[in-house]
């Protein structure tokens, strides 16, 4: 914790560490299931080692499934992000019976348990007590009401929801609360990094730096728009030379991913100013580099969850070029920490705009970095759960004193 | 009784969806009218927690003028004084009236583009002492450079509903620690007198350190060069 200091804002810290009195030998079980790939396996990576530090009895537990399973909990995760997919009553079914053949290996038992996302909700069902929490990173505003219906059935089981941004809240029956994710400065992902460092990635990777480099740092799924940013930088590339380099790992629970990254490569097939990276998992400190040699960073989403790729650029002082939805919304303040766009033509104006005008980038990026600091540090997020979690020991109250 | 020793304390607010949204004036206003005494606080005294640019000063202006695009309305929202109010009922029912009398003008409201509605959050509050206390002026002004946002918050806004009558907590402080001394009650008014609306968080604490240092500059007998 000692780390954080001078990092993280001082009152977080003393919060978490009164919490780590109040809450000192209680166990807290986080469920989800990968442990490697994605935004929730990365936020538990760092997150799980800081809790035990506090004093809390933290675990990770990951459940496994079937290529069926997985293909089924990602048809949930687009669905549930407003796509139409096709389901049945024996999906249902296998999804339900996954998580009953988990819940027969997993330890359950905790004073609170967190379920990250749909693919573990109905261990619900399973519960030895406790205080029980579902952690939804994904965008529900629009889901498909069949998956939605049946997924609630299991949400309504526990004691409150947890929501990235209140436009991905539900009208359910219990609590919900809003904790936007966060980053861990300290992790390779975002710590500060030595120039022979950052030299040493760039060129491994082949990424040349005599010119402008644009930079989208995502997993390779159509929600990202990988081919609309392309079609931005082809626009942009009109009026000023650079290069573009689309990076993105692939996540074990995310069958898509191969089909969309062939899509990519065809599409950039003639351009050699196009670099298509696809990382292996834990890529982070290349990924760091990336970011931080940049001049221009895009997050060029269709449905986004949160956005931490966006959260990580601007710890590194970079403003960022932004879809207008999902979570990516409640990070950019629009001409102050970076750029909102909804369309591939707003997208390569606002990279025009950064390319020509390098003190306007600067200031945005001096205030990107010090709204992260304020608001989306790992320290806030795990506040927040702990303050939950203390807030469920004391329900009725909505003003808690420490 | 004067507290002799100022403790510093910051808090957090966890927000709660209501599940309650609008996406046109209407719905807005009845989500008004139906929003629970929380939500309406949450709206309109927390707002400058959340570190907003100065263009409006509650949560209903904010989305007015930038989702609606309703920019004569965003004024007249953002003009409201929620410290004005003895309680919410009395906040509730002007909110509403400004909007009434709005629709009245323009009685077909457009609705946003979908995720952008506004919505109708609660909070449950954390106040938390930071581990800070200053016994006298000097301390106070090493501590009000050091502080976060948040702790600033609460003593500065928060305060205001607090101990009502448009204290808070600093000027309450000077008041009661050097009842007798002529210096320390005009730097207390100096204090109560920053617009809350006006400045930015980091901006008051600059107010504040700046009016505090030279209260502490007098006592040290320091000649301005």
């Amino acid at each position: 914790m000692s780390q954080y200091t001078g990092i993280a804002p001082r009152g977080d810290l003393e919060l978490l560490r009164k919490f780590g009195e109040k809450l000192n030998g209680k166990s807290f079980l986080h469920v989800n299931s990968t442990r490697a790939g994605g935004g929730v396996a990365e936020i538990l990576n760092r997150m799980i080692p800081i809790l035990k530090e506090l004093g809390i009895d933290a675990r990770w537990e990951v459940i496994g499934g079937d290529e069926r399973f997985f293909d089924i909990t990602k048809k949930f995760h687009n669905a549930l992000q407003g796509k139409l997919e096709k389901f049945s009553e024996d999906m249902w079914q296998h999804h339900f019976e996954v998580n009953k053949i988990n819940a027969q290996g997993l330890n359950l038992d905790a004073d609170a348990v967190l379920i990250h996302d749909p693919q573990p909700v109905p261990l619900v069902e399973f519960r030895r007590g406790g205080k029980w929490f579902w952690r939804c990173h994904i965008d529900l505003s629009d889901p498909m009401v069949e998956v939605w219906d049946y997924l609630s059935r299991y949400c309504n089981k526990y004691d409150a929801a947890v929501f990235s941004v209140a436009k991905f809240a539900k009208a359910m029956a219990i609590d919900e609360f809003i904790v936007t994710p966060s980053i861990d400065p300290l992790s390779d992902k975002n710590r500060d990094l030595s120039e022979d460092e950052i030299r040493e990635a760039v060129e491994r990777l082949g990424i040349p730096l005599d010119r402008p480099m644009i930079l989208q740092v995502s997993r390779f799924d159509r929600f990202k728009d990988p081919l609309g940013v392309i079609k931005a930088y082809r626009f942009a590339k009109k009026y000023n030379d650079c290069v573009l380099v689309l990076a993105g790992s692939a996540a074990t629970d995310d069958p898509e991913g191969e089909t969309v990254l062939n899509e990519v490569k065809e599409n950039a097939a003639d351009d050699p100013d196009i670099h298509i990276l696809l990382l292996p998992p834990f890529s982070d400190k290349d990924i760091n580099a990336l970011q931080r040699v940049s001049t221009v960073v895009l997050q060029k989403s269709l449905r986004e969850g949160f956005g931490l790729t966006v959260t990580e650029t601007m710890w590194k002082g970079k403003p960022v070029i932004g879809g207008a939805t999902g979570g990516i919304t409640t990070q950019i303040t629009h001409g102050v920490t970076g750029f909102l766009v909804s369309s591939v033509d707003g997208a390569a104006f606002r990279i025009r705009q950064l390319l020509n005008n390098p003190e306007m980038t600067k200031r945005m990026g001096a205030n990107a970095k010090e709204y992260v600091r304020a608001n989306f540090l790992m320290t806030r997020q795990i506040r927040d759960y702990l303050s939950i979690w203390y807030a469920a020991e004391n329900k009725g109250r909505n003003a808690l004193e420490l | 009784m004067a507290t002799e020793s100022f403790v510093f304390k910051q808090c957090i607010n966890l927000i709660k969806s209501t599940g309650r949204k609008a996406k046109q004036l209407r719905e807005l206003y009845a989500g008004i009218e139906q929003a629970s005494d929380d939500s309406i606080y949450h709206h309109t005294y927390q707002y400058f927690l959340k570190g907003h640019l100065l263009e409006y000063t509650n949560d209903f202006a904010h989305w007015a003028g930038e989702s609606l695009e309703e920019r004569v309305l965003s004024e007249h929202l953002s003009a409201l004084d929620p410290y004005e109010f003895a309680d919410i009922a009395g906040l509730r029912k002007k909110l509403l009236e400004v909007i009434d009398d709005y629709l009245e003008s323009f009685p077909e409201p457009r609705e946003v583009t979908p995720g952008n509605e506004f919505y109708f959050n609660e909070t449950i509050t954390i106040v938390f002492p930071v581990g800070i206390k200053a016994r006298n002026l000097a301390e106070f002004l090493i501590a009000v450079r050091y502080i976060d946002s948040g702790s600033l918050y609460y003593h500065f806004y928060e305060a205001r509903s607090r101990l009502g009558s448009g204290r808070d907590d600093f000027s309450k402080w000077f008041e009661e620690k050097w009842v007798d001394d002529a210096s320390k009650k005009e730097l207390g008014e100096k204090i109560k007198g920053i617009d809350p609306f006006m400045h930015t968080i980091e901006e008051i604490r600059e107010h504040v350190v700046s009016a505090v240092e030279e209260v502490v500059r007098k006592d040290m007998g320091i000649i301005p060069l």
